[in-house]
């Protein structure tokens, strides 16, 4: 009867023994981290990139992926467990919030390398990857967000391409009338990036950013975000040509629906070319881009989704890592992820931009895209107050305010920026 | 003796141990944290119950769990009612029983993002099923805004969650009326009882117990529920059809404030004890 409790005993302490002193990677082991495009060649090609750099630098390569919806799920387990992989690809707010916490390692030496061979990094790049001189980033490639729509149904109501947000409403008003789809207008303010781009764009085309250029919180300006406010929910409660179900939507959704002829506008990736051409779509003859619309202030596009290469702290081969994400960096190697990306992928180096590739109708309207966005949190840097603005759906919640609880644009904007005020008091930048 | 009680808590502490380190541990964190103002990636500082404060205060919030009373509530009466509708007629079907319970049971097993996908699909403004066919069929002229409109939103998601959750209730019910003796029916038909009479006055006392146990553990899985409304509407349109889970992990996961996110999930806490002190107490009585 006393025997199976030393056995017992024996058994836990080496199981004890073994999960303590198990090495956690094997030497010359790393690991990568990176996003799951809506492009799948292309990520084969990145992976098939980085795993040649892993070779030439001498290590073995695991690559985990992640999508935009649980990336955040991902690293903020990894951030208190102090798991972070050993290269991370990050989104537009993710070195400002590592940075602040101590977790990134300066990689000013590789953006270095990487701007002599491929020129220096777009200055409106800058405010995501470079905090007090250093870069915790470096810029990999940004997915600009676009103006899609339907060619062939502005010609049927013989409209132009619209420029401003007010011809986006008074063609969409054109499409319905003309009985040829009921909610032409598909502007989700939903809790996706094609709702909190769009609305940081709006904002700022109306003059309405909540902080000052040095990045402290100064409020959402009342007059010009009411303005924004009422033109923008115009077609949820007057017009009637954006239906309720789009602030429901999914991220895929609004492709879906633009590929299904239900809608004549929406704000997206360069995705939705990618899937009408690789399966032939009826529609590719009819679909066109234009770069987001502009309001009295000009045009002043946010540059959400930016993609950044990382090394955390954590990882303990840090030379390695540097060394894989300096080959993926390289010329040869990041031109030929660029050019199989379906124009998704747009370099963030000078020098990238002006190749051929880009010289196409197209490829300009992305580039130029690129060129005039601003980081998160503009006119200042982008600072882990400014992720969480856009990550609590603050600005989002304040359009649908009104249009789902029909509160004033003034309460939805007073509630906004008490909320964003909480935001700032909270987290200072270090 | 005293070798048989050293052996008795031998065998008992792996038990004891697995508890404490897969149950209390998290459970007795999560309280801790949510009396702590906690951001991801720095260290926590004790602010006693100022998160609580906060929500409380937090019109938001008190949306939330309003409409988490609303989806538990709607959703819990319904498979109540489908689920000792389909016991009743279960319990009187002599042939193919075994097949139409494992029929009805599908739903139950089928995994609910496949289920939340599905109903998006089936509710979808353009292209989903019950519009299209609606439409097809001349019942109406345009598509019904099943998760745009923030009342058929709220509904839409309750409906998901009956469709996942009714076979749970009426396996267990009828379950439970398969232990009822027969000899009760027998003698109540000869006092001249009817098919509503027999139900009121058999079937229901000697199954009360269990209803009571099946809606108290569906309440507590209903009220977290996450997956249905994430997929479905992602709380929105707005914030109509937002309720603890996506609430939390809102605050948790994308801002990053797991103290604050630890009271919100905690916050329906209170009233699931009270529920089970409620439903434990009422079985001990029964059982006395």
């Amino acid at each position: 009867m006393r025997k199976p409790m030393p056995t017992l005993a024996a058994v836990v302490s080496v199981l004890i023994l073994v999960a303590v002193f198990a090495p956690a990677s094997g030497a010359g082991k790393l690991s990568l981290w990176r996003l799951k495009t809506y492009i799948p060649p292309a990520d084969k090609i990145l992976d098939a990139n980085a795993q040649e750099c892993a070779k030439k630098v001498g290590v073995e390569l695991a690559i985990q992926t992640y999508t935009f919806d649980d990336m955040w799920t991902k690293f903020t387990a990894a951030i208190e467990a102090k798991t972070l992989p050993d290269i991370a690809e990050l989104d537009a707010v993710g070195p400002a919030r590592l940075a602040n916490l101590g977790r990134l390692s300066d990689v000013s030496d590789i953006v270095a390398a990487v701007s002599r061979e491929q020129g220096t990094v777009l200055p409106n790049a800058e405010g995501a990857v470079k905090f007090g001189g250093k870069y915790y980033a470096v810029p990999h490639y940004a997915i600009p967000l676009l103006l899609f729509y339907r060619k062939d149904l502005l010609t049927k109501v013989g409209a132009e391409p619209p420029d401003t947000w007010d011809e986006i409403n008074a063609v969409s008003e054109k499409v319905k009338k003309a009985g040829i789809q009921e909610f032409p207008h598909g502007f989700p303010w939903n809790r996706t990036g094609d709702g909190y781009d769009p609305a940081m764009s709006l904002l700022w085309s109306y003059g309405a950013a909540w902080v000052d250029k040095s990045g402290k919180f100064v409020g959402i300006p009342k007059g010009p975000a009411t303005d924004a406010i009422k033109l923008v929910t115009k077609p949820y409660l007057q017009d009637k040509t954006a239906a309720f179900d789009y602030l429901s939507w999914s991220g895929s959704t609004n492709n879906e629906s633009f590929m299904a002829g239900k809608i004549t506008f929406t704000p997206n990736g360069p995705s939705i070319l990618f899937q009408e051409d690789s399966t032939q779509h009826p529609l590719r003859k009819d679909t066109a881009i234009k770069v987001m619309p502009k309001g009295p202030a000009g045009r002043n596009l946010a540059l959400t989704f930016v993609m950044n290469w990382a090394i955390p702290v954590d990882g303990k081969a840090q030379k390695d890592a540097k060394a894989v994400v300096s080959c993926i960096m390289s010329r040869e190697s990041f031109t030929r992820y660029v050019n199989g990306s379906f124009h998704q992928a747009v370099p963030l180096f000078g020098k990238l931009l002006e190749s051929d590739y880009w010289n196409t109708p197209d490829g300009k309207v992305i580039v130029d895209t690129v060129k005039m966005g601003h980081p998160v949190g503009w006119p200042g840097p982008t600072t882990p107050a400014a992720a969480e603005v856009i990550s609590s759906n603050v600005l989002t919640d304040m359009i649908t305010r009104v249009i789902v609880d029909k509160a004033s644009p003034e309460t939805a904007i007073d509630e906004a920026n008490k909320r964003i005020k909480e935001i700032y008091d909270r987290l200072a930048v270090k | 003796m005293r070798q048989e009680r050293v052996l008795g808590y031998a065998l008992v502490s792996p038990v004891a141990l697995f508890l404490t380190a897969l149950v209390a541990y998290p459970f007795l964190s999560a309280i801790y944290l949510s009396l702590t103002e906690k951001i991801v990636g720095y260290p926590a500082h004790f602010v006693g119950l100022k998160n609580y404060a906060t929500l409380l205060e937090s019109g938001r919030f008190r949306a939330v769990a309003w409409n988490s009373f609303v989806f538990t509530a709607a959703s819990i009466a319904v498979k109540l009612v489908i689920g000792i509708s389909m016991a009743l007629a279960l319990n009187n079907v002599v042939r193919a029983n075994q097949f139409i319970r494992g029929i009805l049971l599908l739903p139950w097993v089928i995994p609910t993002v496949v289920i939340a996908l599905t109903w998006k699909w089936l509710m979808d403004l353009f292209r989903g099923l019950i519009n299209v066919s609606l439409i097809d069929t001349g019942l109406i002229s345009s598509g019904i805004h099943w998760l745009g409109d923030p009342t058929l939103a709220m509904a839409s998601v309750v409906i998901a969650n009956i469709w996942r959750g009714f076979p749970f209730f009426g396996v267990s019910f009828l379950a439970a009326m398969q232990t009822v003796p027969q000899d009760l029916y027998a003698a109540a038909e000869v006092d001249g009882a009817g098919a509503v009479e027999k139900f009121l006055h058999i079937t229901l006392p000697s199954i009360k117990s269990v209803v009571a146990i099946v809606t108290l553990l569906s309440t507590i899985v209903t009220l977290n529920d996450f997956s249905i409304v994430f997929i479905m509407t992602r709380g929105g349109p707005g914030a109509a059809t937002h309720v603890f889970a996506t609430y939390s992990y809102e605050l948790g996961i994308q801002s990053q404030r797991w103290g604050l996110a630890m009271a919100a999930s905690l916050a329906s806490l209170p009233l699931v004890a009270l529920l089970i002190v409620g439903v434990v107490r009422y079985l001990h009585r029964e059982e006395e």
